[in-house]
């Protein structure tokens, strides 16, 4: 399965889906024009990779800085797909990192992690760079 | 807030979960669909309190943002105004060309200079101090600032580069910032100062209602070479200026110039002799300079001085003639020319004795008396 990568852009976030080493990674701002358009995608290449994975494992890494609402559904899509996933028997570990200055951004990921009960989830500070 | 908000959605979950567990289903497949109807329900009710909670959160800081940036752009504008008010003020002690150029990016304000042909201009008040003598400080300033303005205004008609005003004394170049080439340089030049010797003359009443019984008087002098300009003095304080023997030659000519004379260097009379009357006053001898220079009174513009010079005038008590060829038609020309010729006619004949149109004197003395 080939790898994605995406880089950012001013309305998007940078994708890195490392599917041969088993690391997902969303990082940056989200508020693309279309939503579907930009997340569809990715929706697909996951439940092909979490189809493959069976029992293995994997860790997803969302690193983001803002986004909007349609983007939080996607968010919450991209959890689910995790989360049955989990259920099915893989070992998913999701890393919400947030900026240390950034409570909202804390706040939320406490309640994206509520809805996770098979996958484990990790609230954790952004290392900054320098 | 957000419980009242979705106070109906909370009692329709609370409905379903006691109709669960009361177990009143027919049978367990309905009992499971309603099950997951009801978890799926939870879990967007839940995505939906979500959503809300992030759109709002969205908003505030959008709104957040949107007043610490209106209130960063009345501060810009304040800040703006300031300074647009600061340069205005500092303006007024910079030459509008060079102000202009510093201001479009054009000129850096570093210590640097080059080396320009320009045409310099020097000039003062003949006697100025001596003249001025009787005047109070304040008539006095008043006085100068008046000159000066006068002088200004005539100055940036003709594009010139004011470098600076020592008392009654003004220095200025052309060519430097902005230049038309040599030639237009030099004959702007010489133009401004035949303009600024007629706006003397007419600023001659107010000086006299002033106090000042004796016209005032300028003597000008100009010339054209090779200067240094640029910025000179230290890092913290420079003078956009010019230097270099051009200069002092003009400053020569001005001092050798006699009252209401223009006096230019053979190098300034190369440039605007066709357009520029001049009459050769000979080799002077000028201070700080090794050699005799070559200079020239400067009469007038030739276009003006050759309409000056077709004009008649005359004005006697019983003879008015004032014709000003070079403006009149073809038509008014033989119209004219035949008036002439009548009264040149008529006043080649020998004089008439003046009779029986009037009275003679004794006639009408001798008639009032009877």
């Amino acid at each position: 399965m080939n790898n994605i990568d995406i880089a950012a852009t001013d309305r998007s976030p940078a994708v890195s889906f490392d599917f041969k080493n088993h690391r997902l990674k969303i990082s940056g701002e989200s508020y693309p024009e279309d939503v579907t358009q930009f997340y569809n995608p990715l929706f697909q290449a996951l439940d092909g990779y979490l189809t493959e994975l069976g029992d293995g494992a994997c860790r997803f890494e969302f690193e983001l800085i803002y986004f909007n609402s349609s983007s939080a559904k996607a968010i919450m899509t991209l959890m689910d797909k995790l989360e049955d996933a989990a259920g099915n028997g893989a070992s998913i570990d999701v890393y919400w990192m947030f900026d240390e200055e950034d409570d909202t951004m804390a706040e939320l990921g406490e309640e994206f992690g509520e809805e996770l009960e098979n996958a484990r989830f990790h609230l954790e500070k952004m290392i900054v760079d320098g | 807030m957000a419980d009242d908000l979705f106070a109906a959605e909370e009692a329709i979950v609370a409905a379903a979960e006691t109709r669960l567990a009361e177990r009143r289903f027919g049978c367990e497949p309905d009992r499971d669909a309603f099950h997951n109807l009801l978890s799926s329900y939870k879990k967007l009710f839940r995505q939906t309190r979500r959503l809300v909670r992030i759109s709002d959160r969205n908003e505030n800081e959008l709104n957040a943002l949107a007043e610490k940036q209106r209130l960063a752009a009345e501060e810009i504008a304040q800040k703006h105004k300031e300074l647009e008010a600061l340069s205005t003020k500092l303006a007024k002690y910079l030459s509008p060309q060079v102000y202009d150029s510093i201001f479009a990016g054009k000129q850096e304000v570093k210590l640097e200079s080059q080396r320009k042909k320009l045409t310099v201009f020097f000039s003062d008040i003949v006697d100025f101090t001596e003249t001025t003598d009787r005047l109070e400080s304040e008539e006095l300033t008043q006085l100068l600032n008046q000159y000066l303005s006068a002088m200004s205004e005539v100055a940036l008609d003709y594009g010139a580069t004011v470098d600076k005003y020592v008392g009654d004394a003004i220095m200025i170049f052309f060519g430097d910032p902005e230049t038309r080439g040599v030639k237009e340089d030099a004959l702007a030049c010489v133009k401004m100062a035949i303009a600024m010797r007629e706006r003397i003359a007419s600023l001659a009443h107010i000086w006299r209602d002033a106090g000042i019984e004796r016209p005032l008087a300028c003597r000008i002098g100009i010339n054209t070479g090779y200067c240094t300009v640029g910025n000179f003095g230290s890092e913290d304080r420079m003078d956009y200026t010019i230097i270099g023997g051009a200069v002092n030659l003009a400053s020569r000519l001005e001092t050798e110039a006699e009252a209401g004379q223009i006096l230019i260097s053979y190098e300034t009379y190369a440039q605007i002799k066709d357009e520029i009357l001049c009459q050769e006053v000979g080799e002077v001898q000028v201070k700080g300079i090794a050699y005799k220079i070559a200079s020239y009174r400067v009469l007038g513009l030739r276009d003006d001085l050759d309409q000056q010079s077709q004009d008649i005038s005359e004005d006697l008590p019983h003879f008015k003639l004032s014709t000003q060829p070079h403006l009149m038609s073809d038509d008014e020309r033989r119209t004219a020319a035949a008036a002439l010729q009548k009264a040149l006619a008529s006043l080649s004949e020998p004089k008439k004795e003046q009779s029986g149109t009037r009275p003679a004197r004794s006639q009408s003395v001798k008639a009032k008396r009877r």
